[in-house]
């Protein structure tokens, strides 16, 4: 009797759970499927000349460790790296000035330059970064009519190159995180450490910064998760000189033909990502209550 | 031998009752606006030195506005702040030497107790041994002493009160500033705490401007009242003054209940009036009634315990029939519709040993004025 209507008292409060979640169980089914699948792949021998995996082995995963590969995966670390850390450099003086803005022409301008990347496809803004940085682009030709350099300077198909477009591509998302972080933090806070003494330098300091460290914490792995992946922009500004991970899984899976490696090239990407990503995790976290006293 | 707070009360201006030069705080002609919206209206207010000042108004009426011109949160368009006779209008916040209690503390989470009071303390640069003595009397003043290494989150609602009331006074500020530091607490609570920071504001003689919507609150702590509608100050005086001789209508039916019964105007007597109520008469003055002619129409207020049930109807000002009576421990309300005198229900604070013969729901009574003095106001 009791059980009963603490059943009937559960239907009543989520009455459409099980319609409801249908739909995400069906989503992860097929990831996991999918995820499997790879898993599956990369265990498997190279047939050369064969689009059929061989027998079950880890020579794929032995081969990893060539300077050749290795190199790639580390590349693509400090790629992601750099990437984080300058989209936090740009996006968290974005994120303050659209949060703490109150003339609204000002926040609507902010809102746009940071958001708009996000509805341009990752090619189209890749390509306008070409236009920019190519040796007659745009950047060099300001510089040369500055007078600032004599020849053009090489931004195509290097590191500088890739990491500038990938901090673009990755704005959006680090501005939104900061964004959401410092709105919830009151304002009082800010008003009470002033009428204690602290000038906005020190408030920043000491109150806003801290305070908004759980932001800094997602917009930053978030970021790193985001460029890790990053294919086009790579792939056009890079031009085959600046390799990631996801370019040379293409390059091995669509111009050799050897599934079995690029499946063990992509989990070993999935395995890296979340190794740093729960290292920065436990490196952040004493600044998440950082002790002033 | 027990820690004594070292506090020292600023000292007393012999006379800074008036003018702008000697008063603690000095608003002259303060407007503030909001886009369109004005949300102060040329407002001049003198705090004196060490007194308990409230801002007392309904929601929106401007009074956090005005507290936050006080801190420096705000600039005002027009008019001159000062402090101390030091004009401030456009010194920043974190200059202008104030203490500031907010409605829900607004202590630092990623601070201990101890670095929430010591903050102002470091913002000055003061030594470390004179930062943690100062610490630790602010703390022994607040009776919290030994909570130094706690979290704001791992105190109770009150004990954080406390940690902001030692944090806003640890800087000994000028002035110190609340705004409805009690609303987030329990009823209970809530009292103990008034008591308590009416005696360390005394002890202190820190000159204090206290914000709040309740005005009971004011009436029980406070030295003035300022009660503020609309951007402007409608009444600025003592609690007692304030409540008995209102000096409008909104400041009337504001503070304290009020009933508004109907009534005409019998006799005006140079400054005083004599207003009838059924056979009952009541002295009111006349600057609230300017324009009334004799024999007109006037709404005449009547607080709760000035109204009692008559023994006769000799001197009834009214009858009714009693339509709900609630006991209050100490007193007890008694509603009565009486419609020849209000549209609405008269109600009647009774003391409760008075209260042992009243007779229940449903009893016709004659209502007789226990005061004879009032407030009337022409009728809306």
């Amino acid at each position: 009797m009791a059980r009963a209507s603490v059943r009937s008292g559960r239907a009543a409060v989520r009455p459409f759970l099980r319609l409801f979640v249908a739909p995400a169980v069906l989503c992860a089914l097929g990831f996991a499927a999918a995820l499997a699948a790879v898993m599956q792949y990369s265990l498997r021998a190279y047939v050369p000349g064969s689009l059929e995996a061989g027998g079950f082995t880890l020579a794929n995963f032995a081969a990893l460790i060539r300077p050749l590969y290795a190199r790639v995966f580390l590349d693509t670390v400090w790629i992601c790296f750099l990437t984080a850390s300058f989209t936090l450099i740009v996006g968290y003086p974005l994120a303050y000035a659209l949060v703490h803005a109150r003339n609204v022409a000002l926040k609507s301008a902010i809102l746009v330059i940071a958001v708009t990347p996000l509805f341009l496809g990752e090619v189209v803004r890749t390509y306008s970064w070409i236009v920019v940085l190519g040796n007659n682009g745009f950047l060099n030709s300001m510089l040369l009519k500055l007078g600032l350099v004599d020849a053009p300077m090489q931004f195509m198909f290097t590191e500088f190159g890739v990491i500038t477009a990938l901090v673009h591509v990755t704005l959006p998302v680090m501005v939104i995180m900061l964004a959401a972080a410092l709105s919830h933090i009151d304002r009082d806070y800010e008003r009470a450490a002033a009428s204690l003494g602290a000038g906005p330098i020190r408030v920043f300091l000491t109150v806003t910064l801290p305070l908004s460290t759980p932001g800094i914490i997602a917009g930053v792995t978030t970021a790193f998760a985001w460029t890790f992946s990053a294919f086009a922009t790579p792939q056009l500004i890079g031009g085959g000189r600046v390799n990631m991970v996801a370019n040379l899984v293409y390059q091995l899976g669509f111009a050799s033909f050897n599934f079995p490696f690029a499946a063990s090239l992509s989990v070993a990407g999935l395995i890296l990502t979340f190794a740093v990503l729960a290292l920065m995790r436990a490196a952040a976290s004493p600044l998440e209550r950082i002790r002033q006293h | 031998m027990p820690a004594e707070p070292r506090f020292s009360a600023p000292a007393r201006v012999a006379d800074g009752t008036n003018g702008s030069a000697h008063a603690a705080v000095a608003l002259t002609g303060v407007t503030k606006q909001f886009g369109k919206i004005t949300a102060l209206d040329a407002v001049s207010l003198f705090v004196r030195h060490g007194e308990l000042m409230t801002l007392l108004g309904p929601s929106g009426c401007g009074k956090t506005t005005l507290l936050h011109l006080v801190a420096g949160f705000l600039i005002p368009e027009s008019g001159e702040i000062a402090i101390d006779g030091q004009r401030i209008t456009d010194v920043p916040a974190y200059r202008r030497e104030i203490g500031i209690m907010f409605q829900n503390y607004a202590l630092f989470p990623h601070m201990s107790v101890a670095g929430n009071v010591g903050y102002g303390l470091r913002m000055r640069r003061i030594a470390r041994p004179e930062i943690d003595r100062r610490i630790a009397d602010a703390l022994a003043l607040v009776k919290l002493a030994g909570l130094e290494e706690r979290r704001p989150r791992q105190l109770s609602g009150g004990q954080q009160q406390r940690v902001a009331l030692a944090r806003a006074l640890v800087i000994r500020p000028k002035v110190l500033l609340l705004d409805e530091p009690f609303s987030a607490l329990d009823r209970n609570l809530r009292a103990s705490m008034q008591v308590e920071l009416k005696e360390i504001q005394r002890k202190l003689g820190v000159t204090t401007i206290f914000v709040t919507h309740d005005q009971s609150e004011a009436l029980s702590l406070s030295d003035r009242i300022a009660v503020i509608a609309d951007g402007r100050i409608r009444q600025l005086n003592t609690p007692h003054e304030v409540y008995r001789h209102p000096s409008d209508r909104f400041v009337a039916s504001f503070i304290g209940d009020a009933n508004v019964l109907r009534a005409h105007l019998e006799r005006i007597e140079g400054a005083v009036a004599s207003v009838a109520l059924g056979a009952a008469r009541v002295t009111v003055p006349m600057r609230t009634l300017e324009g009334s002619a004799v024999g007109s129409a006037v709404d005449l207020f009547v607080r709760p315990e000035d109204l009692r049930v008559a023994e006769t109807d000799a001197a009834a000002a009214a009858h009714g029939t009693i339509a709900a009576q609630i006991y209050q421990g100490g007193h007890i309300d008694l509603y009565v519709d009486a419609p020849e005198v209000s549209s609405g229900r008269v109600l009647l604070r009774v003391p409760s040993h008075e209260a042992a013969s009243l007779r229940p729901a449903g009893t016709r009574i004659a209502i007789a004025l226990a005061a004879d003095v009032a407030i009337a106001f022409r009728s809306a």
